[in-house]
């Protein structure tokens, strides 16, 4: 009998693991982390209460309005093959993170300003400025620098902004009234717990940057999915190098990130897949697009 | 427990584990089904927004369903009812609200572009530009970037 309890124990605990199905590790995703079978069981009866309980859909629409804030700030770049060249990196990157697939999906838009800066709006929208791009000398390390933002995206940084007591009179609206559309009042209230919202996040990307927690977050998970996606995430590191000696020049990134070396210094160590495979194409490819 | 008592249970265990199947639904406007768990894997079919998918289980992040594998990113496995968010007071789910179209929506959207200036011409224009599948797996297969045999 002493034999056969680990077994038993195996058994009934692994058993026990589907009425609490956790797959947090498995995918790093908000939807499915922490899905408890048995109040599932019990009904969704819940009023939503803060950041987590934001709908796809409403991070979506929070971040077409964050975008379009960034785009009222920053002239997009009109040049198709630049943004053609660097969406298909992002969408390289963004399949091999743990959110491959957001509400309406990833889409990129080159900044026209010589700040160097990156920015990730919920639900997808990433920008990449002219002035970091001149910074950026390979694919690889543009997959880095992508991978970055998706990773912001993917770990949903930019909700985790918004205030709470936003979230809380938006969701009043919703859970007060059986109404098929919104009267002119609830509408308001909505609009400004909207308004509220994407500010907060503006706020947080464009002005104060996210915490150092965050920026290293970021970078750590953005290395993995570079790696994942077959590019060289030590191609991060050189950039960050780059990117240090150029820190005298003030504002962007170098207000709203931790230092380059400090970033670095924090990657530690950082190996290829053993699938990576250098490629004359992606040199060839990147030099035909990025001409800055 | 005498030990045949307990092993009886430990079968009743293992088979209640080999039936475990869940229903999960759909969240984003449309995400690939693949051909195995892997990112890489070709798409034999799209699952689109509220669609329900019987499954047994997750492998490697992914949800092994009839029709393919899904993303565990791109759905959940709470129970939601379809339109519910249409008519229902008093608590409504994250989920239910995706399906619904309800809480911060194109019309909320619209009502805070009336306030002021904001260039979501720009953001449309952004939303367009998307590569397909096919012609990502080509960017990757021409770079170097896909595994062997990954979109076989």
């Amino acid at each position: 009998m002493k034999r056969l309890a680990p077994l038993l124990i195996l058994v009934l605990g692994g058993c026990a693991s589907l009425q609490s199905l956790d797959v947090s590790s498995l995918t790093g995703g908000r939807i499915n982390s922490n899905v408890d079978v048995m109040k599932v069981a019990k009904g969704v009866n819940q009023i939503r209460k803060g950041f987590e309980d934001i709908s796809e859909s409403e991070e979506h629409f929070i971040g077409r309005a964050v975008a379009a804030q960034v785009l009222t700030r920053y002239k997009p770049l009109n040049d198709p093959a630049l943004n053609l060249y660097a969406q298909k990196v992002a969408q390289a990157v963004a399949l091999a993170s743990d959110r491959p697939a957001t509400f309406k999906g990833y889409h990129l838009q080159v900044l026209d300003t010589n700040e160097v800066n990156a920015f990730a709006a919920p639900g997808g929208f990433l920008f990449v400025t002219k002035g970091l791009l001149k910074l950026v000398k390979s694919e690889d390390e543009l997959a880095c620098v992508l991978a970055h933002e998706v990773a912001h995206v993917a770990k949903r940084h930019g909700l985790k902004t918004i205030q709470t007591s936003r979230l809380t009179s938006a969701f009043t609206v919703l859970g007060s009234e059986a109404a098929k559309s919104y009267t002119p009042q609830q509408m308001n209230q909505l609009t400004t717990a909207f308004e509220g919202a994407v500010e907060d996040v503006v706020n947080k990307l464009v002005v104060n940057g996210y915490s150092r927690d965050k920026e290293y977050e970021a970078d750590r998970f953005g290395a993995q999915y570079a790696r994942d996606a077959h590019y060289d995430p030590g191609a991060l590191k050189t950039f960050l190098a780059r990117l240090e000696k150029s820190e005298g020049s003030g504002g962007g990134m170098f207000k709203t990130h931790p230092a380059a070396a400090k970033r670095g210094a924090e990657l530690g160590s950082l190996t290829p897949a053993s699938a990576y495979k250098r490629s004359s194409e992606r040199g060839r490819r990147f030099s035909a697009a990025v001409q800055l | 427990m005498t030990f045949r008592a307990m092993l009886a249970a430990a079968a009743l265990a293992l088979a209640a584990g080999a039936a475990y199947a869940s229903t999960i639904t759909v969240l984003v406007s449309e995400t690939a089904l693949r051909k195995r768990a892997q990112s890489y894997a070709p798409s034999v079919g799209t699952a689109r927004l509220g669609q329900k998918f019987e499954t047994a289980g997750l492998e490697s992040g992914f949800y092994k369903t009839a029709s393919g594998y899904v993303h565990a990113s791109a759905v959940t496995e709470r129970k939601v009812r379809l339109g519910s968010a249409d008519s229902v007071g008093g608590g409504t789910s994250a989920e239910e609200i995706t399906l619904a179209g309800k809480g911060f929506n194109a019309q909320v959207e619209k009502s805070y572009g009336d306030k002021g200036a904001v260039n979501f011409v720009g953001v449309n224009a952004m939303e367009r530009r998307s590569v397909s599948e096919p012609a990502l797996f080509g960017f990757l297969r021409a770079g170097g970037l896909l595994p062997e045999g990954g979109s076989k």
